[in-house]
């Protein structure tokens, strides 16, 4: 395991010494905390005019739990046109999960462009990358669940308290298994 | 490697969902709320000092279900105990200086010379105000899922959002006991307070202009809840008819305790329930008629529709009366009488979503 997880590093590290890889990171770890934050109502339009709000004794709130994995806003900073929920640790779940994705993106990136040899096909790179886009860009709000109608969401709920560790669980096994069989040749860093 | 593409795909596959549904979670369960879990809030612990929790009703209302059924069709809701935070320090503004839309929805109290408006768009995200009336010691509550407004005196305790929900309804726990209290029932299914009926007012669901129009005097509870909140936003979607969400959707969240397909599951009735029974009338009928006649056991009922508030009102009336709806006013054996102001005793007049109340009075009665 150990092995593996230094394989997967290195597959990281050398996509992102390709330009490309470093775009795709950039890409994942800006945009998805911007689609994590707007998802769970942090991150909104429709703010008027200017104003910050510090609630009291913000340091024992940001601990208070809202649900599973998601804790209390310490702040809310209106900035017409956006309203912006500061949820400190929110945040830090937000950037682990943008670090994997980035990560994944990266690597799918890379592999894709490069010629295929020696270990993974271009598909492999590409099947690879999905995880990562529809993470940040299939997420549509609670629409999603009301679609999926009567009892299943209940059940789902119950579930769903545990999708943000699975999700940094799946993307991590995601790198861990392109790195697996990518090859030094499939990710150059000549991008 | 054919199969490792494969397997490959299928991991994408999950990871995306999973993933996509992660951040799409957030956005509901915050709404949703609930979750069986024991909060961290210190608000959360019960206390010696509130002794006794919340005082017991003279006539506790009808209950179609044993205690034990209610209990295992508890289900939770997506959110921790106090997840969503009751507003235990209310502030409130005068209406001069109050920034809403003459068609937003607020809950109105009139309770001794206290007359206040709780704007819903602040209620959805608290559920629950704890606050003080006329020197009384209540709760006004809210529950998004079931559109349904209920007012409680709390004593010296406060109510609390427990994260769990029973036939898609907030169920409110008390901080004494920790008690559990499913909103509409007003009756306690579980904990040292089992059986145990709360005291209610009425609350009435309408909206800022007509409220404002009727008591110009009314103060509006303040977005300085204590929290940071986006109160712009309704994680549910709009009560507008245009715009697409749980309100606006025959789907529910959660399987009711019961079904009825005589309405749609979003068409809001008004209902009455007393301790021998309950019976509905759709709030159409009632705009359309402005009086319908009911019956619970041996009561005879009026529903009053008061078109300045657009709400229901519900009276006791007796068999040989004679009520009419009129122009402007209701007529009783003659006499005219504003529909909020009819010489009989009130009865609470509860809007609700259909599903709601069919599946908590499966044998109630429907003028639709």
């Amino acid at each position: 395991m150990r092995k593996r997880l230094r394989r997967a590093a290195w597959t990281v590290r050398a996509a992102l010494r390709r330009r490309d890889g470093r775009a795709a990171f950039l890409l994942g770890v800006l945009g998805y905390p911007l689609l994590y934050l707007g998802t769970i109502g942090h991150l909104a339009v429709g703010g008027r005019g200017w104003s910050v709000l510090v609630v009291d004794d913000p340091v024992a709130r940001a601990f208070r739990q809202t649900r599973p994995f998601s804790f209390e806003p310490v702040a809310r900073v209106v900035a017409e046109p956006l309203v912006v929920l500061l949820s400190p640790l929110d945040v830090a779940v937000a950037l682990v999960l943008a670090a994997l994705v980035g990560a994944n993106l990266a690597v799918a990136v890379a592999v894709w462009r490069s010629p295929a040899a020696c270990g993974v096909e271009s598909s492999a790179g590409l099947l690879a990358g999905v995880p990562a886009l529809l993470t940040g860009a299939t997420c549509c709000g609670p629409a999603v669940l009301f679609a999926l109608g009567v009892g299943a969401t209940g059940t789902l709920l119950t579930v769903f308290g545990y999708a943000t560790p699975l999700t940094a669980l799946l993307l991590l096994g995601g790198l861990l298994l392109v790195a697996r069989s990518a090859d030094t040749n499939a990710v150059r860093t000549d991008g | 490697m054919k199969s490792r593409h494969t397997r490959r795909g299928a991991l994408a596959l999950g990871v995306g969902v999973v993933g996509a549904l992660a951040g799409c979670l957030g956005g509901t369960s915050g709404s949703a709320g609930s979750s069986e879990s024991t909060g961290s809030s210190p608000a959360s612990s019960p206390t010696a000092s509130d002794a006794d929790g919340p005082p017991a009703a003279d006539h506790a209302p009808y209950v179609a279900y044993e205690a034990s059924r209610l209990r295992n069709a508890t289900v939770s809701g997506g959110v921790t105990k106090d997840g969503i935070p009751s507003i235990d320090e209310p502030s409130f503004l005068d209406a001069s200086v109050a920034a809403l839309d003459d068609g937003e929805i607020v809950f109105g109290v009139v309770r001794g010379d206290d007359v206040r408006a709780y704007p819903q768009r602040i209620l959805v995200h608290h559920e629950i105000v704890n606050d003080r009336l006329d020197g009384v010691s209540v709760s006004v509550t809210y529950c998004p899922l079931t559109g349904t407004v209920l007012g409680f005196e709390r004593g010296e305790t406060t109510f609390g959002v427990s994260g769990t929900l029973v036939n898609s309804n907030l169920v409110m726990y008390d901080r004494a006991t920790d008690s559990r209290w499913p909103q509409v029932l007003a009756t306690a299914v579980e904990g040292p307070l089992e059986g145990r009926a709360l005291r209610e007012f009425e609350v009435v669901w309408t909206t800022w202009g007509r409220w404002r129009r009727r008591y110009p005097d009314t103060a509006v509870l303040s977005e300085d809840t204590g929290y940071a909140r986006n109160y712009g936003i309704d994680p549910y979607g709009s009560y507008a008819p245009t715009v697409r969400g749980y309100y606006n959707r025959e789907s529910t969240m959660f399987d009711p305790l019961a079904t009825d397909d005589r309405l749609g599951t979003k068409t809001v009735v008004v209902g009455v329930r007393t301790d021998a029974g309950a019976t509905a009338v759709s709030m159409d009928r009632l705009r359309t008629r402005g009086v319908v006649d009911a019956t619970i056991g041996d009561d005879r009922l009026a529903f009053v529709h008061d078109p300045v508030l657009d709400a229901g009102h519900a009276y006791r009336v007796p068999a040989d009366a004679t009520v009419e709806s009129a122009t402007d006013a209701v007529r009783v054996d003659g006499e005219r009488y504003a529909p909020d102001a009819l010489p009989f005793e009130r009865r609470h007049a509860i809007e609700a979503m259909w599903f709601a109340w069919a599946g908590f009075y499966p044998e109630t009665t429907l003028h639709a």
